[in-house]
């Protein structure tokens, strides 16, 4: 039953909405559509609305990308961070998914004090510790390595946390099934937990992607040298230089954000759910 | 009697792992950040240490900088907080209601949440930059130039907006999420006693949107006490230090300066309002979820 006024209205609500958008977006459209341009044509379209439009297709339409990627450090950047996070999901799920399972099924002395002490840890604020952290790292002489980089990134409270909530309410008759056939746990755990619980690790993993790819203290501490750094810290670098143009540093972030929007546009409804569970399960 | 002794074994070599990772760069970590908060540690001089009782506690509270620090970042919070919290509340609110290109303006609004700290900065140093075009859009409106992140009075300000602006997305999806997940019934109900838009958005969303509304502004302060990346980025902090943060004091004093012991009493300090503020969150969003269930056994 709409009527026709609220048929008009919501037709207004739209066209404002719209218009809304637009001015919220505006930094981004000016980033994409300026990191095509030279900085003399950037300064000449400010005070015009071509500042918001592309530039025509033409031969020097890449050339800031084509720049940034031959003249830089940065697909070495963008490799190495595909690299860490690559480690880090593995191990991440490896390490917090036997320690989920181990507090959600396994009886050991302890388990449930265990359980509390990482609910507890979950609520530490970790710029309190990363201070000790890097003095850490330092003493075990694992600064501007790879190894100090990923070490203290393994473990996460919270991953674990989610994992034991998902795997306390898998069957146990699965489990005797499976040991009947001496399926030892080890392989019980890779071969039939993980596989039932495919959407937790998929929801882990997608987290851990985007915090190894976001993050920027920790990389910025531990890494000193210009090999070894993150996308992050490597933008900052490459953009901090006197040498790099405005237009330069649009392209270089512009294509740090490329993989992250591949990796939201894939996984979506996985994002969508765990940002409205975090809503809705403590709120 | 042997097979419980096999299970806790099996379940000590599942946790194991994770137990030796947690005591190495969580349980030593904190241990060591409150011991060394009682001390005078520097670390590029270690043997001279002394331990030194409440005198650092007394002077991060005496230090001009820190003092600084901590104003600066409670004057962000409360500039951050109702904006970020509020046009994210406006937002799902409104799209909730539009019938055309919602999809769209899903999408649009979460775009910023989608590029890091680092990116969003860089982009806005540009954005706010004196011949940027932030100032050819407002000289367009009859606006006169702004000198935004270069000036004192102004640089603070102009980093909560950004913050605001990327982080607005976030919260809009969590309260799309709340107002779909409100009883229908409930609608249908004041429908049929002829109550008006307002009345129902006023007796009916905004009681059922109540704890997450809690939840989420807590979660949006939390956040913003922990501002750091943003300063370090685009301003280093100044000018005079007025984007001066809490955290970015204890980073610069520990990793810094490498006056460990100030750093970490910095960071006790830190970490006790942090928790304070999680320990409320807790407290008010649990009571919620009992008195659902009241109501739901009630319902029954």
């Amino acid at each position: 039953m709409v009527t026709r006024k609220q048929k008009r209205n919501n037709w207004i609500l739209t066209i404002v909405l719209l218009i809304a958008s637009l001015f919220f977006l505006f930094p981004v459209i000016w980033m994409l559509a300026n990191s095509f341009k030279p900085d003399a044509a950037i300064t000449a379209d400010m005070n015009s609305l071509r500042a918001f439009v592309p530039p025509v297709l033409n031969g020097s339409f890449l050339e800031n990308y084509i720049t940034v990627l031959t003249n830089t450090n940065f697909i070495r950047y963008m490799c190495n961070t595909l690299f860490y996070a690559a480690v880090l999901i593995v191990l991440g799920v490896v390490v917090n998914g036997l320690a989920g399972y181990a507090l959600a099924k396994i009886k050991f002395p302890f388990r449930e004090r265990w359980l509390m002490i990482i609910m507890l840890l979950m609520i530490v604020p970790m710029e309190t510790i990363i201070t000790i952290h890097f003095l850490i790292v330092a003493k075990l002489g694992l600064l501007n390595t790879v190894l100090g980089y990923i070490l203290p990134m393994i473990v996460n409270p919270f991953n674990i946390f989610l994992f034991r909530q998902v795997f306390v309410s898998l069957p146990d008759d699965v489990y005797e099934a499976a040991q009947l056939d001496r399926c030892g746990p080890l392989k019980y755990f890779f071969t039939m937990v993980l596989p039932m619980s495919k959407s937790v690790v998929a929801t882990v993993s997608v987290f851990t992607f985007l915090n190894v790819w976001n993050d920027y203290l920790w990389p910025s501490l531990v890494f000193t040298s210009g090999d070894l750094l993150t996308a992050q810290i490597g933008l900052n670098a490459i953009t901090s230089n006197d040498n790099t143009t405005t237009g330069q540093t649009l392209a270089v972030i512009t294509m740090v954000t490329i993989p992250v929007i591949i990796i939201y546009s894939f996984f979506s409804k996985q994002i969508v759910e765990g940002v409205i569970s975090t809503g809705s399960k403590e709120g | 009697m042997k097979r419980r002794k096999s299970e806790s074994l099996m379940g000590m070599a599942f946790f194991g792992p994770a137990l030796v990772l947690l005591t190495i760069f969580l349980f030593l970590p904190m241990v060591l950040t409150l011991v060394f908060s009682f001390t005078d540690f520097f670390a590029l001089n270690p043997k001279l240490t002394h331990f030194t009782g409440l005198e650092n506690y007394i002077q991060i509270f005496e230090d001009e900088d820190f003092r600084q620090a901590f104003f600066n970042t409670v004057k962000f919070v409360i500039i951050i907080v109702p904006l970020q919290g509020l046009g994210a509340l406006g937002l799902a609110l409104l799209i909730n209601k539009v019938s055309h290109c919602k999809k769209y303006f899903k999408v649009a609004f979460f775009v910023p949440v989608v590029m890091s700290l680092a990116v969003v900065s860089t982009l806005w140093i540009q954005i706010y930059s004196p011949e940027g075009i932030l100032n050819s859009v407002l000289g367009v409106m009859g606006i006169s130039a702004q000198p935004f992140i270069n000036s004192a009075s102004q640089a603070l300000p102009s980093i909560a907006v950004m913050s605001a602006w990327q982080g607005v997305g976030y919260q809009m999806i969590i309260f799309l999420g709340g107002i779909q997940a409100i009883n229908p019934a409930l609608y249908e109900a004041a429908e049929m006693d002829h109550a008006t838009p307002w009345q129902k958005f006023r007796d009916i969303t905004l009681p059922e949107l109540k704890p997450l509304c809690i939840f989420v502004f807590i979660t949006i302060t939390i956040g913003a006490f922990r501002m750091l990346v943003q300063p370090m980025v685009m301003t280093g902090g100044g000018p005079s230090h007025s984007t001066y943060t809490v955290v970015y004091d204890i980073y610069e004093t520990g990793t810094v300066n490498w006056e460990i012991g100030l750093a970490s009493t910095m960071a006790i300090a830190f970490a006790f309002f942090v928790m304070i503020l999680t320990v409320i969150q807790t407290i008010l969003t649990r009571d919620k979820e009992e008195k659902d269930g009241n109501k739901k056994t009630k319902k029954k």
